[in-house]
């Protein structure tokens, strides 16, 4: 018989199976030691790490959107905003406080627009495309169109290049992120119910769940996400930018997809979000080092992505090559 | 039916129009066919019979080239075929009408019906993409709808939807019409039409699968039956009438099922009161109901009348007039947060649009309502969930009994398993508004759950059931309420006979 014992209270503990995408990622990772110039040095590497690192963090707020069922375009330009907010700021309030008023510029972003999704039931795509505009061009307009920039100080230089420990602060940063959004998800109340609207709105809703308030949360947390990011941008270009980190959003939509969350929402974890990480981190710098226009770097994005989402639709494959490694 | 009565083996017969032998399909743990036989013959209905999880869809899936078999044959008219996708089987004749209905809403039935001529292709880049209006309507009366083609198809109802999608079965050279649990959403009417197109579709050589729980269905419109239990063929193409229904739920289950002594609970003081509701959307609000403790109330009502409208606002999913109350709590129709707070259970209609988690683990499907209590300062306690709903998965015979496998492998029945299950698992349960509990559900676990409704309203619990199948009504309620055009029209005590609850909810005879 096949029936088995429900397992009842007792339950083995044991260490979830890597994601598909970690095959990948590691794939990568060995054609890029192999073939591409300079990959595998300790600058190198700990580079690419710094990068990924706060992609990551910026991409875990993305995946708790995804994971809604939704999609946020609008942290690069938050992120940009933030720039700006933060080194206006900062003779007034100093360089601790600036950075702190620039993430909560963020945050309040993404409050809103998790009130517009939640509550007024807009399309998360239109509404973080129209804050993703309005976040832009106020950046702009505050700073005239130009940069400007920030007096040096170390605490203002901190979250980008301090160390603890001698690990980097943005590293740190993302770990911190990671564990914080695994948390969540696997043993928070919070992240369960993300899990319930994202998989089916309407059960959520008749379950007794309140749909509303969890999506205007999900968007939050996830400006929180992007908010520390923002800050580690922030403090590594040491200026105010309108035009930050324009690519932010599609990198990290990308890290997520590439990791195998299916963007209908309802499925997902941490893991699969830092291997997409990963893999997008190192293709970048796979075109910097082999001495491609930079620009390539979206075009080969580009073509990840839609080799990912590809084989997730045709993915039976993958998951039988994983449950072999299971049972 | 005459001479051809006799047992079918013979794999040569020329009116074969589709034979499936040793198909054997395993989802990682899961067996869900282990030897599966099956043989169609041109002109007649086949029933395909099994307990839920006993692998009825999967077959079907495989028959349409949804799913391909680890191992097996199928041979289409005597020629073995293997489909790599349900485009290749529709094109070779086997089309499936979908209980999910593959439809679009928003388009225009016109272009509904000419979706399988698109497919095809070619139709694209010329000029003619829609097919010819005269056939098209051609079909729609072949099917005894009499439609506006130009109508979009949400404009119709569920059940004419399902029409729809056999008319565009007939813009095919259609061979095997196959049917999975067709008439779980349908009202008698609507399936009594649908069947009068299937037979008459078969009087013109098609073969039609059927997948049904329901022996009424069964013994009106098929030929012949095969039963599969646990993924296996145990009768093969037998004619309806050679086996009793007590041998096939025998073969179905390998055992009987006794009949439940159904005890009535005390009914006690009122649970749940609504006062000033509406039956649907054009209903006046002006409809009291009262369901008291221990009792359980039958709501019943064609398709239309409102009955499921009137649930789903007792039940605080549908917004509408009026106020609603359960003990001393008052309510919103509408606000199922505070409803659901309030310890009033819900089981939708629509599994799959309003009931199910499919991408979470049927444990997370069963004790989602019972969050706040899982939870101790934000942080969900993995212990305590399995002690919350495992029982009841237990005891509802969830099968496989994988509690952490996701929702949306389990087979139909197991999935409103979960949902019944979510029901009970309600913290400080008082009322439980149940639409259509058992659709889709084998005659065993439909006995599991009518238990465990009869035990919760033993218990104190205020139970509303609003269903479609009179006889689900009849062995649970303790009264019945008929609704008829958006109004309470009649009150029947538990001792009403059929014919009585017949006459009130057509409204033909004074009951
Ligand atoms: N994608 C899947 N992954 C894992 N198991 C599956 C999958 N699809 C079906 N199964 C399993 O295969 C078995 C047969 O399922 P199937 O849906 O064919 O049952 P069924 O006879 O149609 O039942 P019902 O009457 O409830 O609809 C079940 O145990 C089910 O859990
Ligand atoms: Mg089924």
């Amino acid at each position: 018989m096949m029936a088995k014992r429900l397992p009842g209270t007792s339950r083995p503990l044991r260490l979830s199976r890597p994601p598909a995408v970690a095959l990948v990622c590691l794939g990568l990772f060995l054609l890029c030691c192999a073939f591409v110039p300079r990959f595998a040095t300790f600058g190198n590497i700990e580079n690419v790490l710094r990068v990924a690192s706060i992609l990551c963090v910026v991409a875990c707020g993305q995946a708790v959107v995804i994971l809604l069922g939704g999609i946020e375009f609008s942290f690069g330009a938050s992120a940009a905003l933030a720039s700006v907010v933060t080194v206006m700021a900062l003779p007034v309030l100093g360089p601790v406080g600036g950075l702190a008023t620039g993430g909560a510029s963020v945050i309040a972003i993404g409050a809103v627009n998790g009130f517009l999704v939640g509550r007024l039931a807009l399309p998360p795509v239109i509404v973080t495309l129209g804050t993703l505009m309005m976040a832009s061009g106020a950046a702009a307009w505050l700073v005239g169109g130009l940069p400007i920039d920030a007096p040096p100080s170390a605490a203002f230089s901190w979250p980008a290049r301090g160390r603890v420990l001698g690990v980097p602060v943005p590293i740190l940063a993302a770990l911190l992120a990671c564990a914080a959004l695994h948390l969540m998800l696997a043993h928070g109340r919070i992240g369960r119910l993300w899990y319930h609207v994202g998989a089916n709105p309407v059960a959520a809703r008749l379950a007794g769940l309140d749909v509303t308030r969890i999506t205007t949360l999900g968007y939050a947390v996830a400006g929180a996400f992007c908010a520390v990011g923002a800050i580690i941008l922030t403090s590594r270009v040491a200026s105010g930018q309108p035009a930050l980190a324009p690519n932010l959003p599609f990198e990290t939509i990308a890290a997520c997809a590439i990791g195998g969350l299916p963007l209908s929402g309802g499925r997902g974890r941490v893991s699969q979000v830092v291997f997409g990480v990963l893999t997008v981190a190192m293709l970048n710098n796979a075109v910097v080092l082999i001495n491609l226009p930079v620009a390539w770097q979206l075009v080969l994005l580009g073509l990840a992505v839609l080799a990912a989402v590809g084989l997730q639709k045709d993915w039976a494959v993958l998951a039988r090559l994983a449950r072999r490694t299971d049972r | 039916m005459s001479a051809s009565d006799d047992a079918p083996s013979d794999d040569t017969r020329d009116d074969l129009a589709l034979v499936a032998t040793g198909i054997a399909k395993v989802y990682g743990a899961t067996c869900a066919l282990r030897s599966a036989r099956l043989a169609l013959r041109r002109g007649r209905v086949h029933a395909l019979l099994g307990e839920n999880g006993a692998g009825k869809s999967t077959l079907v899936k495989i028959l349409v080239g949804a799913v391909t078999p680890d191992a097996g044959h199928i041979a289409l008219a005597g020629a073995p075929v293997a489909f790599g996708s349900v485009t290749q089987a529709i094109r070779a004749g086997i089309v499936p009408i979908y209980q999910h209905l593959s439809l679009f809403p928003e388009l225009s039935i016109h272009e509904n019906l000419s979706a399988f001529a698109l497919a095809a292709g070619g139709g694209l880049w010329t000029g003619r993409r829609l097919v010819d209006p005269a056939r098209a309507r051609g079909w729609l009366k072949e099917v005894g709808l009499d439609v506006d083609l130009a109508a979009p198809l949400g404009s119709l109802s569920l059940g004419e939807r399902q029409l729809v999608e056999v008319a565009r079965a007939l813009s095919l050279d259609c061979r095997v019409l196959v049917l999975d649990e067709p008439t779980a959403a349908l009202n008698a009417d609507e399936a009594d039409r649908l069947f009068a197109v299937v037979r008459r579709l078969c009087a013109s050589g098609t073969a039609a699968l059927f997948i049904s729980h329901r022996f009424d269905e069964i013994e009106a419109l098929a030929d012949e039956v095969t039963v599969l239990r646990d993924g296996r063929t145990v009768i093969d193409a037998a004619p309806i009438g050679r086996h009793s229904r007590e041998e096939l739920t025998h073969a179905m289950l390998g055992a009987g099922v006794e009949a439940a002594p159904a005890r009535l609970s005390e009914r006690a003081a009122p649970v749940l009161v609504g006062r000033g509701l509406a039956a649907g959307r054009h209903g006046r609000g002006s409809l009291d109901v009262i369901v008291h403790a221990g009792e359980i109330v039958g709501l019943a009502g064609l398709i239309g009348s409102g009955a499921l409208s009137l649930a789903a606002t007792l039940g605080g999913a549908q917004a509408g007039p009026g106020e609603l109350s359960v003990g001393d709590a008052s309510f919103m129709p509408g606000d199922r947060r505070r409803a659901a707070a309030l310890g009033i259970a819900y089981v939708p209609a629509d599994r799959h649009a309003e009931g199910l988690f499919g991408a979470l683990s049927a444990r997370r499907n069963a004790s989602v309502s019972g969050l706040g209590r899982l939870a101790r300062l934000g942080w969900l306690r993995a212990r305590a969930e399995a002690q919350m709903v495992d029982p009841l998965l237990r005891r509802l015979k969830l099968h496989p009994a994988l509690p952490e496998a996701e929702a949306a492998t389990f087979s139909g029945g197991n999935q409103q398993k979960l949902l019944i299950a979510r029901g009970l698992a309600v913290p400080g349960l008082k009322a439980m508004v149940l639409l259509e509990p058992t659709r889709g559900v084998d005659v065993a676990a439909r006995g599991v759950i009518h238990d465990a409704i009869r035990e919760a309203a033993a218990s104190g619990v205020a139970v509303l059931v609003a269903t479609s199948d009179l006889d689900e009504l009849m062995v649970l309620a303790h009264r019945y309420l008929v609704v008829r055009e958006g109004t309470l029209a009649a009150e029947l005590p538990r001792s009403a006979p059929r014919a009585a609850l017949l006459a009130a909810l057509s409204g033909s005879a004074a009951a």
